[in-house]
């Protein structure tokens, strides 16, 4: 259920109204926008049915909620929400009017392929490093990332560089470490409902980016949401990287109609990433520009510096060369959805 | 003052403020566990006068407040309700397993 309240609240019948609330047992979400304030209500939601809601002052309004995403769902807030990433140092956001484009290879393979893959995709306009340091793969053989060492890569290039960095978090107890030193924290799809460490990225401090499992529906992305955002963090970002079909001459099938349903139904940023729904690097421009015409915040794209030689995911990324070429193009589809690309300031270059 | 000193003045008063903080996170803890304290002391109270522990109505009044008392003390009054939220909760379950 949802309360929007007169224009002109006071704080004073605000506190109020969610003193009721919380007193029938509910608990209450504020979200504050330029022209209405939505007091969200979280529970069970029979135990309101004495309270005079409506005729309270400041009320303009009660609508129940009927999906089963509370917090996530777009009539919960008041706007669209911008979640930001990094610091003062180094920092993104996501959806704002930019296209916020995250790169770099599938798994950090050592230093210098770091720094030279962060320093290429940020000259071409990335805002972000992606990176992976522990590795969900299919087979127990194949390589599984530096773990522990990686990380520390991903902190020093991040320095060096100046953009924030995003890895996987696979383990509810690599949780803290991974917090230690990435911007954002990742859920692979093979994680999107593994529901103990959902909850526990919901106590930490850092933005989550939560990828669709292979097989799992919109609304089973948008719960997943849920569980992190019902534990206490806000700051979700959804990733829609393909579902598996029928198909085979891709790896999985971009839905792309699943951009515009999570943004219609939900208030959290979208990105999408090419690279895996296509599992294939040919694939990748042409995925990236229709995600970005139906309305992604951004992208997520695997680039290699020598991607045949890649230890995971060769197929499927870029070189540099192409990946500049790419976000070339992508300024005209972005600029036809209304949007801008957000690319880092050649004064914080310089200062990097 | 040459830019190194400006730098080391810079380190050396971070230290002094991380000090600082440090001794005031202790007296949070402190404070909390003083609060934990009559929290299961009202706990005992509840039983002997035939009350039930969970008493939203008494919860919710306290975040209300508490979160009046940070706006006016200029601080950002929806982390403050969250953080009152956990203690609340802390001292409800001291109390229901004492």
């Amino acid at each position: 259920m949802i309360i929007i309240t007169h224009p002109n609240v006071t704080d004073a019948e605000i506190d109020h109204i969610r003193e009721r609330i919380e007193a029938a047992g509910m608990r209450t979400h504020l979200s504050r926008g330029e022209q209405r304030t939505i007091i969200g209500c979280i529970g069970d939601e029979s135990l309101l049915a004495e309270v005079p809601l409506r005729s309270m002052p400041g009320v303009e309004s009660v609508t129940p909620v009927l999906k089963p995403y509370k917090l996530a769902s777009r009539e919960f807030a008041a706007g669209p929400t911008v979640v930001r990433v990094g610091g003062r140092d180094a920092w993104a956001s996501f959806g704002g009017r930019a296209i916020t484009v995250i790169a770099g290879p599938c798994s950090v393979e050592n230093r210098d392929m770091l720094l030279e893959t962060a320093t290429v995709v940020r000259d071409a306009g990335a805002a972000m490093l992606r990176g992976g340091a522990f590795k969900p793969r299919t087979s127990p053989y194949a390589f599984q990332g530096l773990g522990a060492d990686a990380l520390k890569m991903l902190t020093e290039v991040r320095a060096q560089t100046g953009i924030p960095v995003v890895t996987e978090v696979m383990d509810t107890r690599q949780v803290d470490l991974v917090a230690e030193h990435a911007d954002m924290l990742q859920v692979g799809a093979r994680n999107m409902q593994n529901f103990a460490l959902l909850a526990e990225l919901g106590h930490v401090r850092r933005p989550v980016l939560l990828k669709r499992g292979l097989s799992a529906t919109i609304k089973e992305l948008l719960m997943a949401a849920e569980y992190i955002m019902a534990n206490g963090n806000h700051d979700v970002v959804l990733c829609e990287r393909g579902i598996r079909t029928y198909e085979t001459a891709t790896r999985n099938t971009l839905d792309v109609a699943a951009i515009p349903v999570l943004k219609r139904e939900s208030h959290l940023p979208v990105i999408v990433d090419p690279s895996h729904a296509g599992g294939d690097a040919s694939l990748v421009a042409p995925l990236a520009f229709a995600a970005i015409a139906a309305g992604a915040d951004g992208l997520i794209v695997e680039v290699h510096p020598n991607p045949e030689c890649a230890l995971s995911d060769g197929d499927q990324s870029l070189a540099p060369p192409a990946f500049a070429s790419m976000m070339d193009r992508l300024e005209a589809f972005a600029t036809a959805a209304g949007r801008t690309m957000s690319r880092m300031s050649s004064e914080a270059r310089a200062v990097a | 003052m040459s830019a190194d000193g400006e730098a080391q003045e810079a380190v050396d008063e971070l230290a002094r403020c991380r000090a600082e903080i440090e001794r005031i996170d202790n007296q949070l803890i402190g404070l909390l566990a003083e609060r934990l304290a009559l929290g299961k002391q009202t706990g005992v109270l509840k039983r002997e006068a035939g009350l039930p522990i969970l008493d939203p109505t008494r919860e919710a009044a306290v975040i209300r407040r508490v979160a009046a008392v940070a706006r006016d003390a200029g601080l950002p009054p929806e982390p403050i309700r969250e953080i009152f939220w956990q203690i609340v909760g802390m001292s409800r379950r001291a109390q229901e397993f004492e």
